[in-house]
């Protein structure tokens, strides 16, 4: 398909526009997001992705529709990548009974467990046993599918992490852990709370295969990803993939950044995967610049259309508190 | 550091006292064992010693006063000591807190009765149960004592007290009201309302018709109030029974004449008729265990009693007292006189010991010294039988188809049909009957 | 009927249901060939196979998360913790995802898994492998709590555990493994979770009791008997979802009441029944204080004696039924 770089997953022109129209819309999402924040639109706390679109739109671009996905805090990419919805995404951080969760999990938990996304995850570490669990069914009941588990650099430290990739490991299960290492858990910097140049590196003591790869690079991403999924797929065992990212925003809604330098955060901005994604399709003649405009405006136009629809959204009725405790 | 003087408990039913006298005053010097203060209660009267020597520092009641047991009445400790103005316990008194022990303290608050069923003012100590039910029968928790932990009024206690209350007759709390301050009963006022209630109206009614001289008034307490307790709670519990049987005392008399100078020789007393009942009646108990018995507190159980202790139904100026002339089964004519005549004059001059006046299993009333022919007593609780002996008197009676005159007397049985049935209840006076008629047979 | 004991009913049930039931799986440390640290699932692995009868490393954050996610996705584990201590290291698993997925996500996924775990003292085993924890689960919305105590209830909770669409926490009792109860079908029964048991009727006080201190109670109440007191025991068998109707009605009728828990008294499930008893319609019937009977705020001590001490025995319960009707 493509003439410049290889493409390991079967990919058309169509799937290959709308990948970056998704990061657009991605983008555009989060930002709006946080747009409404400042302007205390939306209550609570929420966590933007803007700078991390090609780890979230790459990995789930591989996916079959039946593989799943579990998420973290910052998980609108994630979820817009698996299929979402992002009318019913922006009316639950609206707090709108049409929302994901019905106004009831918020920016946190989005979860759609129909499509296979698991959820965002509110405990750092958290998700990643629960992908082990959902790859664990897919191995006792035979169904070829693979489990996609999303986590920062942060979960990496936590016990979760280390039980779930050893259980995982010695069960051979069929799952592929992305750990998208956006260079800081809130603000501690991954070279103060890492004494190692990779976290795939730890891969080697659960006995599994790691690897890193360039977080703004999205035919890295995919091509690594693909294998990963098929080796998954195939009964080889889970894999440990590395992303090397960076999250332009604030760690969530108030943060002023003391942690790191303008300079560092306009040194990643310079290596944005969406400008880098929309000049190679350019330059490979599968879109031209008039067309690519095209797709930012409607990927801009679908958000507003998002935030509409939240708006024009009834809040939860009071009675619906008690519901949904128990099934 | 100054002690207090309580109210002494003397009895196990004993809830209050009432202070006959201060026979110390307030600066007088106190020894150890010394009388302080004088106590009437449940037919006593007791003086109460002091524990501790020094100085009577504060008498907090007066004489007449009625004061519940356990309840602080004065302090004993040095000279000029510093005590509470007001009794401790008492909430309008908070600097005397300090004064005494802790654990006297506590045992006041656990124990002293009134003062805890009502905990400030308004509050009363009840159980939810007790006050739903007060509720549900519209009953005063404020009229009722409770029975529990810190006198704490449960459920049962308002049942008892709505049972009481129904016993007497129904009126508007305004019509009660009246009839307290005006002293009148309410039992000799027709209610005009449903059911006979009785309204202000009927009062005021009733009282047009009978206009009288304001009445002496005598507070109901010490003996009249354990009087009234007792024979209400009696009269109201007990399913009571009379049986009538008339004696002939013909050769009663013709004994007691007899044996009467030998009696004055060793006793230096008058062998009386009573005396002579007791015998037989102890004697015939023996044989009838059913009468010598008692119905247990809880009343799941009969207790047929070994000993026959008799109670001797007495007169005194303050009232009924009934002491004990205990294990009269084994005792014979001359020591009978002589424990029962020092039983009533102990009771006469109010120097009764407590244990004197407990243990009963059967009481007898004599009445024949008044022109009385026969009557129904009330049964002393928690005996199963009482009898009421009336007056001898010259009657005609048949004798083998013509008339004859004889000294008759009648002896009345009430007994508890609870314990006791009325076939077994005659077979024991008709043994009586007996034994009176040909006394010899006692001596058997 | 035949007898069998807690631990065989245990196993029977499991047994039955994975026969019955492809979805059902174990997974536990030392469940396989060693057959689980108190026997229970002794022979499973021989039947089912080490994919179904799964032995896992000494994980329990990681099995209790991955129990989660394969419930979510259409399992239906049976976690076992070797000891309900062990529970405090698999608690964000429990309260954070398990609980709360279901509400999060808006009322979508069900997390239908049982973690079955023994609790309590009187074996020795001292601070860390005694303790009795369920009211830190019982707190949780989303989770429910069991606690047989007889092998007949513990076969019936047990089905039920497995068939609720929801995380059920499953409080065995190391000193009921070895009882036996003579009356437990063979076949599969189910008890309804929130449905209490009578264990026995009576009619001067009620005792609320849970595990272990139902055994006590009865033997309470036998004492008590002889002396003409007439009590009632309690089994609620589920503290969540709890059978509040039984337990107030029962107080309507006895008007008095002792609730007692081997759990460490302050801040025990003992003060949850209690208060609900004293929210609820029975308030105009007591006639004394509720009583509660727990363990004292120490952690359970090593020594045989002190460890009786601390925890309510047969002989506290027949002086709180006195105290409470007066009798003492």
């Amino acid at each position: 398909m493509l003439k410049s770089v290889e493409l390991l997953p079967d990919k058309s022109k169509d799937e290959l526009t709308r990948m970056l129209k998704e990061k657009w819309t991605i983008r555009y999402f989060d930002e709006k997001v946080d747009e409404f924040f400042a302007k205390g639109m939306i209550h609570g706390t929420t966590h933007l992705c803007v700078g991390q679109e090609p780890t979230a739109t790459g990995p789930c671009s591989v996916l079959r529709d039946e593989d799943k996905i579990t998420s973290t805090h910052r998980g609108h990419g994630h979820c817009i990548a698996k299929g979402a919805d992002i009318n019913l995404m922006m009316a639950e951080l609206f707090g709108r009974s049409t929302g994901y969760c019905k106004g009831k999990g918020g920016s946190m938990h989005i979860a759609d467990v129909e499509k296979g996304n698991l959820g965002a995850n509110g405990i750092v570490g958290g998700g990643i046993p629960l992908a082990t669990g959902a790859a664990l069914t897919s191995k006792l009941k035979n169904q070829g599918d693979v489990i996609l588990s999303y986590f920062g650099d942060g979960a990496a430290n936590e016990g979760s992490f280390h039980e779930s990739l050893n259980l995982a490991s010695i069960w051979g299960l069929p799952v592929v852990f992305i750990c998208e290492n956006n260079q800081y858990g809130m603000s501690g910097s991954v070279k103060e709370m890492v004494n190692i140049e990779n976290i795939a590196e730890r891969a080697s003591s659960y006995g599994i295969p790691g690897v890193v790869v360039d977080g703004n690079d999205l035919i890295e991403i995919m091509n690594e990803t693909h294998k990963a999924v098929k080796h998954a797929r195939e009964g080889g065992g889970p894999v440990l993939i590395e992303a090397k990212t960076y999250r332009w925003k604030g760690h969530s809604k108030s943060d002023a950044r003391k942690y790191r330098t303008r300079e560092e955060e306009q040194a990643w901005k310079d290596k944005d995967g969406i400008k880098r994604f929309r000049d190679l399709l350019i330059s490979e003649e599968l879109l031209t610049e008039e067309e690519a405009e095209n797709l930012r405006k409607q990927a801009k136009q679908d958000v507003e259309e998002a935030v509409q629809y939240a708006e024009e959204s009834p809040e939860p009725g009071l009675d619906t508190l008690l519901e949904d405790v128990y099934a | 550091m100054a002690k207090e003087i309580f109210m002494p408990k003397l009895s196990s039913t004993m809830e209050s006292g009432t202070i006959l006298q201060w026979i110390k005053n307030e600066g007088d010097p106190v020894d150890m064992g010394e009388p302080v203060f004088e106590v009437m209660s449940d037919k006593i009267n007791i003086e109460v010693e002091a524990y501790e020597e020094g100085f009577l520092l504060k008498k907090y009641y007066n004489v007449d006063d009625v004061v519940p047991v356990n309840t602080v009445v004065g302090y004993i400790g040095e000279k000029d000591e510093e005590v509470p103005d007001t009794p401790p316990g008492n909430t309008e008194n908070s600097e005397s807190k300090a004064e005494p022990e802790p654990d006297q303290n506590e045992t006041v608050a656990d124990d002293s009765s009134s003062s805890v069923t009502q905990i400030e003012q308004g509050q009363i100590r009840a159980t939810p149960a007790a006050r739903r039910v007060a509720k549900e029968e519209g009953a005063d928790l404020s009229d009722m004592t409770g029975s529990g932990p810190k006198q704490r009024i449960q459920q049962q206690d308002v049942h008892e007290f709505v049972q009481n209350a129904q016993k007497t007759p129904k009126a508007t709390p305004l019509a009660r009201k009246w009839a307290e301050e005006q002293n009148a009963d309410l039992n000799t006022v027709e209610g005009s309302g449903p059911g006979g209630k009785i309204y202000t109206k009927d009062l005021s009614a009733a009282q047009n018709d009978t206009v009288s001289a304001e009445p002496d008034r005598i507070p109901v307490k010490g003996i009249r109030k354990v009087v009234a307790d007792r024979m209400t709670e009696s009269a109201a519990a007990v399913p009571h029974v009379t049986l009538y049987s008339d004696v002939d005392m013909t050769e009663l008399v013709r004994m007691r004449s007899r044996l009467q100078d030998k009696i004055i020789e060793q006793t230096g007393a008058k062998l009386s008729y009573t005396e002579i009942m007791m015998k037989a009646a102890a004697s015939a108990l023996e044989r009838h265990p059913y009468i010598n018995a008692s119905l247990s507190p809880d009343q799941q159980e009969i207790l047929l009693h070994r000993d026959v202790n008799l109670g001797l139904a007495v007169a005194t100026e303050q009232g009924l007292v009934v002491p004990v002339l205990h294990h009269a089964q084994h005792k014979g004519l001359v020591e009978l006189v002589k424990e029962s005549k020092q039983l009533a004059a102990d009771a006469r001059n109010q120097q009764l010991k407590p244990q004197q006046m407990q243990g009963g299993t059967f009481t007898i009333s004599n009445l024949g010294m008044y022109a009385v022919d026969g009557f129904t007593p009330i049964i002393n609780q928690p005996e199963a039988a009482i009898l009421g002996v009336g007056q001898m008197k010259e009657t005609p009676v048949g004798e083998n188809g013509s008339v004859v005159l004889r000294p008759m007397t009648t002896f009345s049985l009430s007994f508890d049909h609870r314990v006791v049935d009325g076939a077994p209840a005659a077979a024991f006076l008709t043994e009586l009957k007996q034994l009176l008629e040909d006394p010899y047979e006692l001596l058997m | 009927m035949r007898e069998i004991t807690y631990v065989e009913a245990l196993r029977e049930c499991m047994s039955q249901e994975m026969r019955e039931n492809e979805n059902v799986f174990l997974m536990g440390e030392d469940i396989g060939v060693y057959g689980g640290a108190f026997g229970v699932t002794r022979g499973m692995i021989e039947e089912f196979g080490p994919e179904r009868v799964r032995n896992t490393p000494i994980s329990e954050a990681g099995i209790t998360g991955s129990a989660i996610g394969s419930a979510l996705t259409g399992m239906q584990p049976i976690v076992e913790l070797q000891f309900s201590d062990f529970i405090t290291i698999a608690m964000d698993q429990l309260a954070n995802q398990a609980a709360k997925l279901r509400y999060m996500y808006g009322g979508k996924g069900n997390v239908p898994m049982v973690l079955r775990t023994p609790a309590g003292s009187g074996t020795g085993a001292a601070a860390q492998h005694s303790q009795s924890l369920e009211a830190w689960v019982a707190h949780i919305p989303g989770l429910k709590v069991v606690q047989p105590s007889t092998a007949y209830d513990a076969k019936g909770l047990l089905k039920a555990a497995i068939d609720d669409p929801n995380p059920v926490i499953f409080y065995e009792h190391k000193l009921l493994y070895k009882t036996s109860s003579d009356d437990v079908p063979e076949d599969p029964y189910s008890i309804p979770l929130g449905q209490a048991d009578i264990k026995r009727e009576g009619t001067d006080v009620t005792i609320v009791a849970t595990s272990v201190m139902v055994h006590r109670a009865l033997e309470a109440a036998e004492k008590l008997a002889e002396e003409g007191i007439n009590v009632e025991v309690i089994d609620p068998r589920s503290i969540v979802p709890l059978d509040e109707e039984t337990i107030v009605q029962s107080v309507i009728k006895t008007n008095r009441v002792v609730v007692v828990h081997e759990a460490v008294k302050r801040g025990g499930y003992g003060g949850e029944i209690a208060s609900m008893i004293t929210e609820s319609e029975a308030f105009d019937f007591l006639d004394a204080p509720v009583k509660r009977l727990g363990a004292s705020p120490v952690p359970v001590p090593y020594n045989p004696e002190l460890e009786k001490a601390m925890t309510p025995q047969t002989e506290d319960l027949i002086q709180a039924c006195r105290e409470t009707l007066q009798r003492a």
